[in-house]
């Protein structure tokens, strides 16, 4: 048997269903472009709309709660208070404390039965380079004991003896949607009553909705929509598939990158409009059961829960949707590749939009050079001066041309080095 | 005025200047990552040998690394990470350092993951080790490391001192938890929390510490405004937000302008200002009155 040690992903994982602790963690509003002015009053007695999640029959608000960065315990009940009714969270959340800090509410109010709880364990055994996936690193079957091992410290934490949906968390790859461990592992809880419907979750969406398809295994598929999609026909018809065939959908990442893509892209100030305005957006997506927001303030939450109750969109809201400076600032390239085939000269397109990124939005030239430094011989900025314009299309939102000129006028200027 | 705000405006935004300025960044973004990795420079500690070249990840792309775990690590705003992994004899070893980019977001960082529970060292400001994890805090950095194999637990500790002694500075604990009451404090419960602090984006930012010997614990929160005026302001967007989700009356007894509240999500809280600072204690049991003159007293 291979006696390889267990990489950071691993190790945290384990860890993880072995701490017990419960800090306060606090996140600021413009990470997440959540303005600090006045948020939208909840209408009283608003009664919120609510929509089932494919064959699990489970009936939700269309807003539900991402604890993810929510360390303040009243959040919780204050968003029961208010009417959401599914709380989601993660094992490697806060090393733990994400779980321990959802269960003990719950348990506080005393409402498990009335609410849907979801968490997600990260299979151990996979090593990633920058995003690339590498080959699995363990067994099968010490991916499904380490899956075990970790659900039983999330159950634990939780201070429950089953979760609604539990999902395979994070699987950014084929081989991680079709992980032998860890749905042998699922299977067997769910067999066991402690996980009443399995899911998946992924920063891929359509490879893992299309995936999810292709399987008999999970019932609910977790991805992350938002405004940046609205070009993407195919992914969204990959959707109204998956919905039709009978998966429940959950929307994360709801307002255009969430918290590891900080929000300089959208512009400043924003306005609360522009939140529920993207918010709205996605959830008028009827393939969409519900929506898990991350909020950490209660101002967020009553800005993120009044959309539950009222999906039309205020004048104020359709003036940002359609304000085309706004959504082409909010373009990020999600690096899938799919328009280096239309590149005459074979680009490294994605890297170059990658270092546009650092440099026009993140005012991060050093991370920009670097990004244009580390791109092969011949498949740089400089392949683009023979061509007038960039012929290549994004399947996506984003200005791939524009964005080329943008960066070309850097170098020129020497703000940047080529 | 206008003109001179108008030359410097255009002198700002001059190609000159923005390329100076780019520059500037580059140079500061390149001396961190420099100084970083003096921290891991030959010979390594404990005899170690680097697997590969050391990766620097940003706010950006920390994900990538460490998938959702990184979005605390961006709110605490996490400048870079460095990560390498060495092999020490038997062992391997895997390095993170973060630059938090000052010393009270690195003790927050470093407060939010650690766990009373755990057993505490001497290194840096403070440290932690716990089952083949040792972690600790110096300067604005937050360094984690993991160890696999036959003697981990002793390479740990082996190349923590050694980067504890390269990063050399700030082997202190914030100072502001130093004004905070002793009494009854809950050892290693100080937290620093620069937003949002009792999910209300104007209370930012804020030390805590916990207090009691049972549950449930009182929380002292002592939130840094700009000035004492910004403190009053504080004071009464809490009193706006308890009159309209709870109730809220005069604490006279605590001093000018001091309020107790209550609210069906929050508990119960008490309030005042003191000079530019804003103390709350949640969930305050009997003597409470007093403990908090005496934290007030203590932010002379």
């Amino acid at each position: 048997m291979k006696n390889t040690p267990w990489n950071r992903r691993d190790f945290i994982s384990r860890v993880a269903g072995s701490l017990a602790a419960s800090p306060i963690l606090k996140r600021p509003d413009f990470l997440f472009g959540q303005s600090t002015k006045s948020a939208p009053k909840m209408e009283p007695n608003a009664k919120p709309i609510y929509r089932t999640l494919g064959k699990t029959g489970i009936s939700l608000p269309v807003v539900s709660m991402g604890v993810m960065n929510a360390d303040v315990p009243g959040l919780i009940p204050r968003s029961y208070e208010l009417g959401i009714r599914h709380f989601d969270t993660a094992a490697r959340y806060q090393q733990g404390r994400n779980e321990e800090m959802v269960g003990r509410m719950i348990k506080e109010m005393g409402v498990r039965d009335k609410v849907i709880i979801s968490t997600k364990v990260l299979p151990p055994g996979w090593s990633r380079d920058r995003g690339e996936m590498a080959l699995p690193t363990h067994s099968a079957a010490e991916v499904k004991a380490r899956f075990l091992e970790v659900f039983d410290g999330s159950l634990k934490r939780l201070q429950m003896d089953y979760v609604d949906i539990l999902y395979n968390h994070s699987a950014d790859s084929e081989a991680e949607v079709h992980s032998e461990g860890a749905l042998e592992a699922m299977a067997e809880l769910k067999k066991a009553g402690k996980a009443r419907f399995l899911g998946v979750s992924s920063h891929k969406p359509d490879m893992a909705l299309k995936e999810a398809m292709k399987m008999d295994v999970y019932d609910v598929v977790l991805i992350p929509l938002n405004f940046t999609k609205a070009n993407d026909a195919e992914f969204l018809k990959t959707i109204n598939e998956a919905a039709k065939r009978g998966f429940g959908l959950v929307a994360m990442k709801t307002q255009a990158g969430g918290a590891v893509k900080p929000d300089p892209k959208l512009g400043k100030p924003l306005t609360p409009a522009s939140q529920t305005a993207l918010l709205k957006w996605v959830l008028h997506h009827e393939s969409i059961a519900t929506a898990i927001p991350g909020f950490t303030t209660y101002e967020q939450l009553e800005q993120n829960f009044s959309v539950a109750s009222n999906l039309a969109y205020s004048t104020e809201e359709q003036e940002f949707l359609s304000d085309k400076s706004a959504v082409a600032s909010a373009q990020f390239c999600v690096q899938c590749s799919e328009c280096r085939g239309d590149c005459p000269e074979g680009v490294d397109i994605p890297r170059l939009m990658r270092s546009h990124m650092y440099a026009v939005q993140y005012g991060n030239y050093a991370l920009a050079e670097e990004t244009l430094a580390s791109i092969a011989r011949g498949k740089g900025l400089a392949a683009c001066k023979d061509c007038e314009s960039c012929r290549a299309t994004c399947r996506n939102s984003v200005n791939i041309a524009m964005k080329i000129e943008h960066l070309k006028t850097l170098t020129a200027n020497r703000v940047l080095a080529a | 005025m206008l003109r001179s705000v108008g030359l410097l405006l255009a002198l700002i935004l001059s190609p000159a200047c923005v390329s100076i300025c780019a520059s500037e960044r580059g140079v500061g973004q390149e001396a961190s990552q420099q100084e970083m990795l003096k921290l891991l420079a030959e010979p390594l500690p404990a005899g170690a040998v680097a697997k590969h070249a050391a990766s620097f990840y940003g706010p950006e792309n920390l994900y990538e690394y460490m998938d959702g775990a990184a979005d605390i690590f961006v709110l605490y705003g996490v400048r870079q990470m460095l990560h390498i992994d060495l092999r020490a004899q038997a062992a391997d070893i895997s390095v993170d350092v973060f630059d938090m980019g000052s010393a009270d977001t690195a003790f927050g960082m470093y407060a939010a993951e650690r766990s009373p529970d755990f057993h505490f060292i001497a290194i840096g400001a403070e440290g932690y080790q716990y089952e083949g994890m040792l972690n600790f805090l110096q300067d604005r950095y937050y360094v984690k490391l993991l160890g696999f194999g036959d003697g981990a637990d002793a390479t740990l500790e082996t190349v923590a001192r050694t980067l504890s002694a390269r990063i050399g500075t700030g082997s202190t604990l914030p100072t502001m938890l130093a004004k905070l009451p002793r009494e009854n404090r809950k050892p290693h419960s100080e937290q620093y929390i620069p937003n949002d602090p009792l999910g209300h984006s104007f209370l930012g930012p804020a030390y805590v510490a916990a207090y009691g010997s049972g549950h449930p614990e009182s929380k002292l929160f002592v939130t840094v405004a700009r000035d004492r005026g910004d403190a009053q302001q504080r004071l009464k967007q809490l009193e706006q937000h308890f009159t309209k989700t709870g109730k809220c009356e005069p604490a006279p007894e605590l001093g000018e302008g001091a309020i107790q509240a209550s609210n069906s999500f929050e508990g119960s809280i008490l309030a005042e200002t003191k000079g530019r600072y804003l103390i709350l204690l949640v969930n305050p049991v009997n003597g409470s009155e007093q403990f908090l003159k005496a934290a007030a007293a203590g932010l002379d």
